[in-house]
């Protein structure tokens, strides 16, 4: 019984190497807002509803390569992206494999929510007001949502088959967790586009790993 | 020289901007283009139709183009220096696929004001979209599953404003060749007709709209120069046109519409040479509408009825009866089929009331009928490929039916 002791951690010990480290830093993000104003046609009668501008623009942070069993260490839950003010909220949607999205219409008009990625086609079709439908991600990969309504509104829905990711917050600080010992190649991508990629190493006794990426 | 110009002006500036956008996006743009802000947005759209020959003329939206063999380009642009103030202009340069000329003209330019940022109260002045009717404001491809456009807006009759019959025989003897009618009494020559409202120009003149697009009720009104099946930069007669427009929407995805408009038609270079007698007559177009769409998951259902009344001077025996009614009216449905397909099918008819000639009494111009199936394709989101077949009848003219396949490819931002 002293030997089995002397071999396994002690509890602590184990639940710290479970966690794993936290990878941590700040995307510089460019000062500029989403844009969502209206497409401009000439044939309407007058302004649209009026509408708040767009939220700031926010980054995603990823591992480009997980950690090894992540793949296996997925959670299909259930995430939301609302329709309201002719936008989508939020404007970026980080997501499992195997999790089904709600969209619901909490608008004032129809909304047709629609995508043609090549990853996953779907086409909500017209509902009004209180009414939702939801879509289930089963591929990997970069999404785009739009209405077929209005043309101006568009989201991203990024499909990862590991949890190794995070949003930015507005300031673009981000924090992934649990993180184990070993070599990974970090993403940070903005609005369609990987804006820099980065290497970083966790320690077995790190604890935390900072890693920024400043605007270039 | 100067349109040539105008249209590669256009056409460098739509592809400077999907160049500079896609470059920014690192793909093609899926936000908006805007600059300042979002103070300065810009749309475009280039579409390119191909078709067979018209021998009938059933498509044709002038004296030398078809709608199925049209390349149109347009940008849009919108300025807001101001809250509540806006700019909005939209340059377009149209030619055809079976070649000769090409014009480029700023189809709309003019001046928004919202006085009170609350209240959905709009002001607009200067090269306006027509009040009247839906089908004006439908003409884009992005918002078409369909290649050809409903006859009320596009099917050319023999009514002229700059150009009248002398009497009924003369009008019916013109029947069909709405593409090119000569009469007596005005212009020399021959020249297009009208439609019943035009969907290719908007006309000059100040309109306001209480209630917004998506509210329960929109009320919008408008003066302007022209009429709408003859509208204008300037007024051919000095005659103002009202028009005016109520939307109410009952039930979410139903809109019902009604619209009216009444202006001189007929023009000065015409009532100047006008007998005494009739001289100081008002010859007017009086146009009434109505309007529906309902949509609901995968489908949409659109309809519009427009009927023209026009009243022309009675100069010579046989009379013409007035008015002459022409009455065009069009219901359309559409499927999405699947991400990116839809399925589209209309079926439209332009009927008019009869006249007496000397011999004989028959509807003043030859009641022509259309049907049209059709499917689009995004295979990317700003692309959109469509295939239709549209097949004619009238029961006058050279050909009195053609069955025309029509392909279109469109680009927008």
């Amino acid at each position: 019984m002293a030997a089995l002791a002397a071999v396994l951690p002690s509890w602590p010990e184990a639940a710290e190497q479970t966690r794993g480290a936290v990878v941590r830093g700040r995307v510089e993000l460019p000062r500029v807002q989403v844009t969502s104003e209206r497409r401009p046609v000439s044939a309407e009668l007058g302004e649209g509803p009026e509408r708040d501008a767009g939220e700031w623009r926010r980054a995603i942070v990823y591992f480009e390569t997980a950690p090894k069993g992540a793949f296996e260490d997925r959670e299909a839950g259930r995430a939301r992206m609302d329709q309201r003010n002719e936008t989508f909220v939020p404007h970026l949607l980080a997501i499992t494999v195997g999790t089904t999205v709600d969209f619901p219409n909490n608008d004032r008009t129809y909304h047709n929510v629609f995508s043609l990625s090549k990853g996953q086609r779907f086409d909500l079709g017209r509902y009004g007001v209180g009414h939702s439908k939801a879509v289930r991600f089963d591929h990997p990969g970069v999404v785009r949502v739009f209405c077929d309504i209005h043309s101006h509104m568009n989201a991203f829905i990024l499909v990862f088959n590991h949890r190794f990711f995070n949003i930015t917050d507005p300031d673009g600080s981000y924090e992934i967790d649990g993180v184990p010992p070993g070599t990974y190649t970090l993403v940070a991508w903005i609005e369609g586009a990987i804006r820099d990629t980065k290497s970083v190493t966790v320690g077995a006794d790190q604890r935390v790993v900072e890693a920024d990426f400043p605007l270039k | 020289v100067r349109e040539v110009t105008v249209s590669r002006l256009l056409l460098g500036l739509f592809l400077c901007v999907l160049l500079v956008d896609s470059a920014h996006a690192q793909g093609w743009p899926d936000s908006t283009t805007s600059f300042a802000g979002g103070r300065v947005t810009l749309g475009g759209e280039l579409t390119a139709t191909v078709s067979p020959d018209d021998d009938g003329k059933f498509n044709y939206t002038d004296y030398e183009r078809s709608a199925l063999q049209l390349i149109r380009l347009g940008v849009t642009i919108n300025v807001r220096p101001v809250e509540g103030i806006a700019f909005i202009t939209e340059l377009r340069a149209e030619g055809s696929s079976d070649g000769g000329s090409w014009n480029g003209i700023p189809v709309a330019a003019y001046l928004r004001v919202r006085p009170w940022r609350r209240h959905a109260f709009d002001i607009q002045a200067g090269r306006i979209p027509p009040v009247f009717g839906v089908g004006g404001r439908h003409i884009y491809s992005s918002d078409n599953v369909l290649i050809g456009y409903p006859l009320a807006w596009q099917y050319l009759t023999v009514m002229r404003p700059d150009a009248i019959p002398a009497n009924a025989d003369e009008l019916i003897y013109a029947r069909s060749y709405g593409w090119q009618p000569g009469y007596s009494v005005g212009s020399d020559g021959y020249a297009n007709g009208v439609p019943l409202a035009t969907a290719f120009r908007y006309d000059t003149g100040v309109e306001a709209r209480v209630g917004e697009e998506t509210g329960a009720v929109s009320v919008a009104a408008a003066f302007t120069a022209g009429t709408v099946s003859s509208p204008g930069a300037r007024s051919s007669n000095g005659g103002p046109q009202f028009s005016t427009r109520v939307a109410v929407r009952p039930a979410t995805g139903l809109i019902l519409g009604g619209s009216y408009a009444n202006g001189t038609f007929i023009a000065n270079t015409v009532q100047d040479t006008l007998p005494a007698s009739v001289a100081n007559g008002r010859y007017a177009q009086q146009t009434f509408g109505a309007d529906a769409e309902y949509s609901k998951g995968y489908w949409l259902f659109r309809s519009e009825l427009v009927s023209a009344r026009w009243t022309l001077p009675v100069l010579g025996a046989p009379p013409i009866d007035n008015p002459l009614w022409a009455t065009g009216a069009s219901a359309e449905g559409r499927y999405r089929l699947m991400p990116g397909v839809t399925l589209g099918a209309r079926f439209d008819h332009l009927w008019f009331n009869d006249q007496s000639g000397t011999y004989l009494t028959l509807p003043w111009d030859a009641p022509v009928s259309r049907i049209e199936a059709g499917v689009s394709w995004s295979a990317m989101r700003h692309v959109i490929l469509r295939a239709s077949v549209q097949h004619d009848t009238r029961t006058r003219g050279d050909v009195k039916s053609a069955t025309l396949p029509a392909a279109q490819v469109t680009l927008w931002f």
